[in-house]
């Protein structure tokens, strides 16, 4: 089987892939590849130049940040079907905003991020059907994000259970 | 046991009309689980109550520590299998939580219960069974836990989603080998894990993602801090889970535990005596109201 091929089969098995044409499908293929990577190999680093989006397929990724006196915290960990490296198809974000690197062997789809959006500019049905999936994303990331900002497991105060 | 409400009286066991007086316990064990979280297992002084004495899991005690006051504590333990001993696993949070760390085993608390209601684990047979819970609400669903592995055939697929802050923080690691074993399959998230985590990041309503559900035929169970069991609704009722097949157990601030207070009323309901455990149809008017 060529690469295009094993991609768009692999891109059938994710379920907002099915709303695709299988036009669109090959199209996005094109410009896609597999990645085998191992427990330990870094994607990309805070900072990196923008270049491809990630869609897992197995296995563990996750993304980090560097905090001085504390180092690398882990917020964020994509399995099967989740993406990341998603900022990298917005127009204003250009360098990396986090690091991710794999946990567990696994493959992903990487894409090329610049092509991406030209296909997407190109095509808007592919394009509105690829936004849409991102502000999913986006949205389930905030959820995310703000239920750890609240810190669910701090203590609660001091009238609420045992006085 | 086909409803989560339970007369409370006919579950004094060990206490017959003593419900507002404690009855003596002694410390027999101390074991730390995480930073601020400790279990104690406790063993009635007089051999009558101890004899006496039957809980179901999801049910609490209020434990007096003397010179501090009272605190509502489930029971954390399996019912059938902890050799009579009542197990309690406490953050020390508060005044009368904090002073718990200084007792040493041969010390003496006061005990009264078991008070409330309990997971609906007869209701729930048949059913695929999925127990969300973070932080301190995995000790009120142990015992739940070890009920189901008991008698695991009698139920479908049974999933743990727990959520901590971080690693250190997830409480009874060392068994979720022996429940992974058991035929409960556990996904476990933190907050925030350092380069040695090679679990997942998350949260606990999020872990709803890598599974499938069929509404009709599963239950939820969850207990945790309130804002995750928010969300562990939401993520429920999305996948069109009836909300009478979501139980939550609550906890607000018990006095008596008998409703008579009145320091624990939500809505219509006295936690101490209608819930702790409610399914999630009774509840929802007044689940996330502000004044309540």
């Amino acid at each position: 089987m060529n690469p295009i091929d094993e991609v768009t089969q692999e891109l059938q098995k994710i379920p907002w892939f099915q709303e695709l044409k299988p036009e669109h499908l090959r199209q996005f293929a094109e410009i896609s590849f597999l990645r085998h990577y191992k427990a330990g190999e870094v994607f990309f680093h805070e900072g990196d130049k923008q270049d491809y989006f990630y869609i897992v397929l197995s296995g563990r990724v996750a993304l980090d940040l560097f905090i001085p006196h504390r180092g690398k915290i882990r917020f964020y960990t994509c399995e099967q079907w989740d993406n990341f490296g998603w900022s990298s198809v917005t127009p204003v974000v250009r360098t990396r905003t986090a690091g991710a690197v794999g946990v567990v062997d696994g493959i992903v789809i990487a894409t090329d991020t610049d092509k991406l959006q030209a296909l997407c500019d190109r095509d808007h049905d592919i394009g509105y059907l690829f936004m849409r999936r991102m502000v999913n994303v986006i949205a389930s990331r905030l959820l995310v994000t703000r239920l750890q900002l609240l810190d669910m497991f701090a203590e609660p105060t001091e009238t609420k259970t045992d006085e | 046991m086909t409803t989560t409400l339970i007369d409370t009286a006919s579950h004094q066991a060990g206490f017959e009309n003593k419900l507002l007086m404690p009855a003596w316990a002694e410390v027999v064990k101390i074991t730390p689980e995480a930073e601020g979280v400790t279990t104690f297992a406790l063993r009635f002084t007089d051999p009558e109550v101890q004899k006496r004495y039957r809980w179901e899991p999801g049910q609490f005690n209020m434990l007096y520590v003397p010179g501090y006051g009272e605190a509502a504590i489930s029971m954390s333990s399996d019912v059938s299998s902890s050799n009579g001993l009542v197990i309690h696993t406490i953050r020390q949070a508060a005044s009368v939580t904090k002073a718990t760390n200084r007792l040493r085993p041969g010390d003496v608390v006061g005990l009264r219960g078991p008070f409330g209601s309990s997971w609906p684990l007869e209701a729930i047979r048949g059913m695929d069974v999925v127990i969300a819970c973070g932080g301190i609400g995995l000790p009120p669903l142990r015992g739940a836990l070890y009920a189901i592995m008991r008698e695991r055939e009698k139920y479908g697929k049974v999933t743990l989603l727990y959520g901590a802050r971080t690693p250190k923080d997830l409480m009874y690691p060392d068994e979720y080998e022996t429940w992974n074993k058991a035929g409960i399959e556990v996904q476990a998230t933190v907050d925030r894990g350092d380069e040695t985590w090679t679990g997942r990041v998350g949260v606990v309503p999020m872990l709803f993602y890598h599974f499938r559900v069929d509404p009709h035929k599963t239950a939820v169970l969850t207990c945790g801090p309130e804002i995750m069991m928010r969300f562990v609704i939401y993520e429920a009722l999305a996948r069109r889970i009836p909300a009478s097949q979501i139980y939550v157990s609550l906890e607000r601030n018990m006095r008596c535990g008998q409703g008579f207070c009145g320091h624990c009323q939500m809505g219509p309901y006295f936690i101490c005596k209608d819930g702790p455990v409610f399914p999630f149809n009774r509840l929802g008017p007044f689940f996330n109201v502000e004044e309540y």
